[in-house]
């Protein structure tokens, strides 16, 4: 789902302030101005309070990434932010300003929105690092928020890939800046550069575009107000299919093994594959064999036309789902097998014979699409619960939308 | 009537400088954690940062007052001003020289270690008024580590008086001044009540290495965790003038209080009150936490008997040596 931008609202009639334009003048205020002294008298006041919010701005990290390790080190000794009387609060009912330091992913995004709205007035957002301010190289992920400006309103920019200690610090006074001067009444609005901005411009507009649509600052919104992913989504039932029995396996080694499923000769391209109605059997008899350790599940996505051994004319859409087992201990072997199973087929999960196939087969149900059936728990586990797409199919585009957060 | 006026005098002007202490504590703890780790601390607001708790003062005064949705509106409001006037009331009985004191209670230890077992309800109204589970756990945790420490530091408190005889402060300092500071002679009843006294006031102030009810890597900032602005300001200024009162408690019961030589009694008490109140600090940036189990098994089996050993041993000093 893109946004179009929208048709422009009938705007609704705002009222009148002193700094809207109008040169309205409430008649209270000019009594103000002629009182002989008291514009000093709220001036100094106002620097008073200005001076108390600039000098005890209270950080929350909300660091995902390796800018939390500059992050952390600005805190220690060498830059020490303390100086400035800025400390970390774990919680965002006590911060002052939100230092979003790594990359948002779409699954964090709605968390770090709530956060935000936890915290409050008067509040201040830094992004720091590349990805805060743009997404960077993960820009076009199908994961990657464009930049935090899509959703937060950002007060400073502290670019570097992380940006050092001191390009914190340094960011910090510039936001001090910025305070000191908004109270003062200047203007740190951007002046948008219109050719930088077609090249930076991020999939979704930005909180400070003109463009920006109510509806998509209203789904974010709501989108930060979700319950948690277990309430969100529910698990994915797949009922096994009728199987033909099949007779348990008394091989003693792997070799053994895949000559009783019919696998005579080890492929060099890959592992041995094994019919589906054997996976399961054979999964039991190598743990019964001391092949205690799981030690991956990868899923390959393969479109008609395409195989393993390269282009093959006749070959159609298939999914084909690698299993390592291991042997632990000195002398560790490793036995490792694939399965070949068609687009919507489901293949019998291996969690009940590993503990450990459980998480590995959601994460391989989230990002390829493959169904395990029996799974006990078939939910998303990497991307967020309303992504609707399988990003490491070979025919998802790499830029795709993710609604509403890129 | 003279004593209402003497009392209101001196307790408006014991509050003025709990303040200031408290507002120069908290600048001075800064400076001391950032030393600790080879930091600076603050340095811009003011001259060496000296300014600086009155700019967090100042902003937390602008900030937005929040209260959750669906919180216990009035206990989520009631508990910070209530746990500053129980952390403040105690400083009524303490004697600061001689002649100063707000109230010189003839209960003075029975009323500083009631009022001071006060402190933990709002904790625990915090806790439950918050509607959050982290304020809810830490509230939970402060109100089993709390009751459990009110018994030895009840009994640690008890030593003192069994061995001046006396249940008004200012007469156990008295004694002490008369005779000797009760951690020289009897030192082998002193000595270990004082510690004692030290350990369960650190627990009872929630203080490391006994902060579990607000450990930050498990409950963000426990109880405090949806207060913001002078509602959170009022909740950490009630925990520093916790430990400071109980300093100079403990200074009052077992350091002989305002007597010294060379130097007025008020200097001296200011004196041993703040080493202790250093004292605290030097533990905060030094120790680790203890877990939940660890710091009930210090409580009931060893502070406990050791305490009840300690008042009987006491007894019997007072009766068959002393």
């Amino acid at each position: 789902m893109t946004h179009e931008p929208a048709a422009p609202a009938p705007a609704a009639p705002r009222p009148r302030t002193v700094d809207d334009g109008s040169n309205f003048r409430h008649p209270l205020y000019q009594v103000l101005l002629d009182t002989p002294g008291l514009t000093v008298g709220t001036a100094a006041v106002d620097d008073l309070l200005t001076w108390g919010l600039t000098n005890a701005m209270w950080i929350f990290p909300m660091a995902t990434s390796c800018c939390g390790i500059e992050f952390m080190a600005t805190m220690a000794s060498r830059v020490d932010i303390d100086r400035m009387g800025s400390f970390v609060r774990p919680t965002p009912r006590q911060a002052d300003v939100m230092v979003v330091a790594g990359t948002i992913t779409t699954k964090m995004a709605p968390r770090v929105l709530k956060l935000w709205e936890q915290m409050p007035e008067p509040k201040w957002c830094v992004a720091m690092g590349s990805c805060a301010i743009s997404g960077d190289f993960y820009r076009n992920l199908y994961s990657v928020v464009p930049g935090i400006d899509t959703f937060l309103p950002v007060d400073v920019y502290i670019p570097g890939c992380p940006p050092n200690p001191e390009a914190l610090m340094h960011g910090m006074l510039r936001l001090q800046e910025k305070i000191r001067g908004q109270r003062h009444g200047k203007d740190f609005a951007p002046k948008p550069d219109a050719a930088l901005l077609k090249i930076t411009q991020p999939s979704i507009p930005r909180l400070v575009e003109a463009n920006r649509p109510a509806d998509l600052s209203a789904a974010q919104e709501r989108a930060s107000d979700q319950p948690t992913v277990d309430e969100a989504t529910p698990a994915l039932v797949v009922a096994p299919e009728d199987a033909p029995e099949v007779a348990p396996l008394v091989a003693n080694d792997f070799e053994g093994l895949l000559k009783e499923v019919g696998v005579t000769e080890l492929p060099k391209d890959g592992p041995p594959l094994v019919p589906a109605a054997h996976h399961l059997e054979l999964a039991r008899r190598l743990k019964a064999l001391g092949y205690r350790q799981l030690v991956t599940i990868a899923a390959t996505h393969w479109l008609a036309g395409r195989g393993r051994k390269g282009a093959v004319a006749d070959e159609v859409e298939h999914f084909e789902i690698a299993f390592v087992v291991r042997t632990v201990g000195a002398g560790s072997r490793t036995a490792a097998w694939a399965v070949r199973v068609l687009p919507g087929q489901p293949l019998l999960t291996l969690s009940g014979v590993y503990a450990g196939a459980d998480w590995q087969e959601r994460e391989q149900f989230d990002l390829v699409g493959v169904k395990f059936a029996g799974h006990p728990d078939l939910r998303r586990i990497m991307q967020a619960e309303s992504a609707t797409s399988f990003p490491l199919r070979r025919d998802h585009p790499a830029d795709a939308p993710c609604a509403p957060w890129r | 009537m003279n004593e209402l006026i003497h009392g209101g005098l001196y307790g408006g002007m014991i509050v003025g400088v709990l303040m200031t202490t408290t507002a120069m504590a908290l600048w001075f703890e800064r400076k001391f954690a950032a030393r600790m780790q080879s930091r600076l601390g603050p340095t811009m607001v003011g001259p060496s940062g000296l300014l600086q708790p009155f700019a967090d003062v100042v902003k937390l005064l602008q900030k937005e007052d929040i209260v959750p949705f669906q919180a216990d509106r009035v206990l989520f409001n009631l508990a910070p001003p209530l746990g500053a006037i129980a952390a403040i009331s105690v400083a009524a009985v303490i004697p600061f020289s001689a002649d100063i004191i707000a109230a010189d209670l003839d209960v003075g230890v029975l009323y500083l270690l009631a009022i001071g077992a006060l402190g933990v309800l709002p904790v625990f109204i915090a806790g439950w008024g918050s509607n959050n589970k982290f304020a809810l756990l830490g509230g939970m945790r402060a109100l089993a580590q709390s009751v459990s420490y009110e018994v030895p530091l009840v009994l640690a408190a008890l030593v003192p008086v069994i061995l001046t005889g006396s249940m008004k402060l200012s007469a156990i300092v008295e004694f002490q001044a008369t005779h000797h500071w009760l951690v020289v002679w009897p030192f082998f009843l002193g000595v270990p009540a004082f510690i004692i006294f030290m350990l369960a006031m650190l627990a009872e102030a929630n203080r490391i290495p006994f902060d579990i009810p607000e450990a930050e890597s498990e409950l963000v900032a426990g109880i405090t965790t949806e207060y913001t602005g002078i509602k959170f300001a009022l909740f950490y200024m009630a925990e520093y003038v916790h430990t400071l009162v109980a300093s100079a408690v403990g200074a009052a019961l077992f350091l002989g209080g305002w007597d010294g030589p060379f130097a007025p009694g008020l200097g001296w008490m200011v004196a041993k009150t703040l080493a202790l109140f250093g004292f605290v600090y030097w533990l905060r940036w030094t120790l680790l936490r203890f877990r939940s189990d660890q710091l009930m098994a210090l409580c009931w089996r060893y502070l406990v008997p050791a305490g009840v050993v300690l008042v009987a041993a006491s007894a019997v000093w007072v009766v068959w040596v002393g």
